[in-house]
């Protein structure tokens, strides 16, 4: 995918939004093949250090990186 | 004459035909007889059962199988900036942002939603997931020695991992003697995988006396303590390719020790790197690599009394000019221009490659040496012998022979923390690559019960005691240097002054991790001390 805003640096965000878009594709087609009638709405992915949020549309999406305080 | 047929004709047959035939005829005449003819039986027998296996020339049929041609498409360009991701942004130009607004009014409620239960929610407290076998243990790997160095009691003196980590290297020499010896020395290279424990000798030098070393990028380079030779050695070669003598003609003729060599990744082509050496008449030196493979120096800095900025702790020093013996260098992963140096003096400056003010003039320097000084730190009781910086702030660690380990912010002269690790020399202090919050330090002997031992700190555990303290020598030997694998991050390396060295495993918890670590240590350089 290719960036229209972000608030990170540069390459960071080209490598956050060419790989979540992969991603984000192959878990829609995980999702529709389960149930064809179902859809991806929202991904989330969790690791050590902190959590990204993927909202998918038609068109865009949306990058969320967020540090969870525990 | 009748010709004879056969030359082996009985004898008498042949006079009776020479007498019956010619009479007038000589006793000899000439005579040829044809060559005896045997019917060649290979020719025939060989054509009789040959048969042509094959032809070179015979026509091969082929048929097309399948055509692949294909398309190509630039994924990415690497240059040093990446302007590209730049262009991206500008192209977007004719984004529909109208589009562009209803998606993002129709998702930013979901999204936020989100990110409030998520900081709010405890669903993953005291999760863990492993994804390799967790290794609660600390092994030596291998234990390394090289006999001939072990017969003249050597001590190794430096120990170094070359750029992939697969290689590990060691120089020897002597530590402790007081004078400077002229025996001969080693250096050692092993690969680690396939060693059996005992060193291949790639240049048992002849005459230099002991070696600091440091290995990087497949190629040695080995600095003399005493004459202060440098001696590279290309890879794979038995003999020196280049050696020079950095303190010879170019600087003047004075035999200083040198304490440390390092190489300098240059700004410009990635694949060269300068070689920067350290020596206790305060010359800082960085020395370029000509084709020949000869060393020429490209830039110099000397730590000189007088130019040290002061600040009202420190004390006075003896004379203004005199030289400041420089022991250990490090730089700032950060930024590449900054370094800190520990002195012979017991504190450490922090410095900058890009200090512009000149140091006083020596005879015979060839290169205008600057003061490269800007920060003076507290000073430890003795002599610093390591500083190491950290990879993940800007916080360095000094040990001299004092026994305590400060830990300095670039920022303020006081220690943030001062641990008094032993009450011994501590040789050597390094961070750990991958925890932001673990050292290793090697500690020297003495009369106190301590071990020569290298021990492993974990400041979010204790920051009194050793988390991990490995046994390096049998019999209270100081161990004298460590460096950790950057590449094999589980491997620690330590040589000793029993001539051995040590290639440890550690355990998986000195090399993952922890979530909040980074978060931690800068709480930690937040604290102010008291």
């Amino acid at each position: 995918g290719i960036p229209v805003r972000t608030t990170l640096d540069n390459s960071t965000t080209v490598q956050y939004a060419g790989l979540l878009h992969q991603l984000t594709t192959k878990a829609r087609s995980a999702v529709r093949d389960l149930d064809p009638q179902n859809d991806l709405t929202f991904l989330r992915i969790r690791s050590k250090k902190h959590e990204i949020m993927v909202a998918p549309d038609k068109e865009y999406l949306l990058i969320v990186v967020q540090n969870p305080c525990e | 004459a009748a010709p004879r047929s056969f030359p082996w004709e009985p004898a008498e047959r042949a006079l009776g035909a020479r007498r019956a035939a010619a009479p007038l005829a000589a006793m000899f005449a000439d005579g040829t007889a044809p060559g005896a003819d045997v019917r060649s039986v290979w020719r025939s027998a060989r054509s009789a059962r040959c048969e042509a296996k094959s032809c070179q020339t015979a026509r091969i049929s082929t048929a097309e199988a399948a055509a692949q041609s294909h398309t190509s498409r630039d994924a990415g360009v690497q240059t040093d900036h990446s302007k590209d991701a730049a262009q991206d942004f500008q192209q977007e130009a004719r984004v529909d942002y109208a589009g562009l607004l209803s998606f993002l009014q129709k998702v930013e409620d979901a999204v936020i939603k989100e990110l409030n239960k998520n900081w709010k929610s405890r669903a993953f407290d005291g999760f863990e997931v492993n994804w390799t076998d967790q290794n609660e243990t600390v092994l030596c790997l291998h234990t390394l020695s090289y006999a001939e160095a072990r017969d003249q009691n050597l001590q190794v003196t430096s120990v170094s991992w070359n750029a992939t980590g697969s290689v590990v290297a060691c120089s020897y020499g002597r530590l402790d003697d007081g004078d400077w010896s002229t025996e001969k020395s080693y250096c050692c290279r092993v690969n680690h995988r396939n060693c059996n424990s005992e060193f291949s000798p790639e240049h048992p030098t002849a005459f230099l006396p002991s070696v600091c070393l440091c290995a990087s990028a497949g190629r040695s380079w080995f600095g003399t303590w005493l004459h202060s030779h440098a001696v590279p050695a290309g890879k794979g070669t038995t003999g020196c390719q280049a050696r020079v003598g950095i303190c010879d003609s170019a600087l003047g003729v004075s035999p200083w020790c040198l304490g440390q060599v390092n190489w300098l990744p240059e700004a410009k082509h990635r694949t060269h790197c300068r070689l920067l050496s350290v020596s206790t008449d305060g010359k800082i030196l960085v020395w370029r690599e000509e084709r020949d493979g000869r060393l020429v120096l490209a830039e110099g800095f000397a730590v000189v009394a007088q130019q040290i900025p002061r600040s009202t702790q420190l004390k006075k020093f003896a004379r203004g000019d005199a030289a400041v013996g420089v022991t250990s260098l490090s730089f700032s992963p950060f930024d590449p221009r900054v370094f800190v140096v520990g002195v012979e003096g017991g504190f450490c400056l922090k410095c900058s490659t890009a200090a512009e003010t000149l140091a006083p003039h020596r005879p015979g320097s060839s290169v205008p040496l600057r003061a490269p000084a800007e920060l003076a730190f507290s000073p430890h009781g003795g002599p610093v012998y390591s500083v190491s910086c950290s990879p993940f702030h800007n916080l360095f660690l000094s040990c001299g022979t004092d026994g305590q380990v400060h830990l300095h912010s670039m920022l303020q002269t006081q220690p943030l923390i001062s641990l008094q690790l032993s009450k011994k020399y501590l040789f050597c202090v390094r961070w750990s690559p991958v925890r932001p919050l673990v050292f290793a330090a090697a500690s020297g002997e003495g009369n106190v019960c301590f071990i020569g031992d290298v021990h492993l700190f974990d400041f979010e555990k204790s920051s009194q005691k050793p988390a991990v303290s490995l046994k390096q020598a049998a019999r209270d030997r100081p161990v004298y240097c460590l460096e950790f694998n950057l590449k094999h991050t589980r491997l620690l390396a330590a040589g000793d002054a029993t001539g051995t060295v040590r290639v440890w495993q550690l355990s998986s918890d000195f090399t993952e991790q922890g979530p909040r670590e980074r978060s931690r240590l800068e709480q930690l350089a937040n604290e102010i001390p008291d």
